[in-house]
């Protein structure tokens, strides 16, 4: 049965305490997660290449896929990088179904054009090159920049997310870098 | 472009997809779905039971092919042994049925067909080899 979570205490609850108590069942649980972790799986999708139009979607589907199958989370790395991983997932079988209705590809996905475009000019020209050039990386090197560079995480974290060595980790990340530095010189 | 410059950059990548997620909205959708489809187990088991059942298919399919390629393997083959040897005796040679013969030394010594056991099959002619065959298929 559910147990609800205990909201008279100072220090918010870990989410440890939130995935035990969507697993007992608690709604509410689920919807701090989501509270807690959307908008940087929205930042890490965005930056592996989802169109800006899809972000809601893919969010909303990587937070299903979890909660379904959080019985698989065992604590070997945070919930946010285990949620990152699956976003991964969600977003390669975005990009087949895509392909098979023969839509625009996903590096040239709709991304948002709107603004002043005299705005940081210089900076968002060299956004959208390093956004280009994710894209023409290996999905697990371009994974493991982003986790490291855009969400800060150690590899050993990184490692522990995709089952493997934080050397291996290392690795990736380093040829990502050397790949980007030829792509967009 | 440096590497400091380009981590720079990537912490800013999606920024504004971000900004733009309606959380609130995100958050009800997901768990009325979640409540909708409370259990996707059925999802991967269903899939599970297909490969197990497939797995079982093969296995005895391979079976039955292997009991119906060896001689001798397959259930029943000792009442039956001769039918897949000797469809039409009568075409026979006395040294092929020798050699079908031969194949059956098995089934003699344990099967209750009653054969000359005082003459050696070998000193038989064709006739009563077709004798001992047809005995042997239940005919005799």
């Amino acid at each position: 049965m559910a147990n609800p979570l205990p909201r008279n205490v100072a220090a918010p609850p870990a989410d440890a305490e939130l995935i035990a108590a969507w697993r007992n069942g608690d709604e509410r649980a689920a919807t701090e997660l989501v509270e807690r972790h959307a908008r940087p799986l929205a930042r890490f999708l965005a930056g592996a290449g989802a169109p800006d139009t899809d972000v809601d979607d893919l969010v909303q589907e990587t937070f299903v896929r979890a909660f379904r199958g959080v019985d698989r989370f065992r604590g070997q790395c945070q919930f946010r990088t285990w949620l990152l991983t699956i976003g991964g997932n969600v977003l390669k079988d975005f990009g087949r179904r895509a392909a098979r209705r023969k839509v625009v590809p996903l590096e040239e996905g709709v991304r948002d054009r709107t603004g002043d475009p005299h705005d940081h000019a210089e900076a968002r020209e060299a956004e959208e090159l390093l956004a280009a050039g994710l894209q023409r990386l290996p999905r697990l090197q371009r994974e493991v920049f982003l986790l490291r560079a855009q969400q800060g995480l150690e590899y050993d974290e990184i490692a522990g997310a995709l089952g493997t060595t934080p050397g291996a980790a290392r690795v990736h990340y380093h040829h990502a870098v050397r790949r980007l530095k030829e792509i967009v010189k | 472009m440096n590497e400091e410059r380009m981590e720079q950059l990537a912490r800013r990548l999606g920024a504004r997809a971000a900004e733009q997620v309606d959380v609130d909205t995100v958050a009800r959708q997901v768990v009325e779905r979640l409540r909708a489809q409370p259990e996707s187990r059925a999802t991967w088991i269903q899939p599970a039971w297909l490969r197990m059942a497939a797995t079982v298919v093969v296995l005895l399919g391979g079976g039955v092919l292997i009991g119906r390629l060896i001689p001798g393997r397959g259930p029943g083959t000792s009442n039956h042994a001769a039918h897949y040897v000797a469809d039409d005796l009568n075409d026979l040679s006395a040294a092929e049925l020798r050699d079908v013969l031969a194949s059956f030394d098995d089934i003699l010594n344990t099967d209750s067909v009653a054969v000359p056991d005082t003459t050696d099959w070998r000193e038989l002619d064709a006739q009563q080899l077709r004798e001992v065959l047809r005995a042997l298929e239940g005919e005799g």
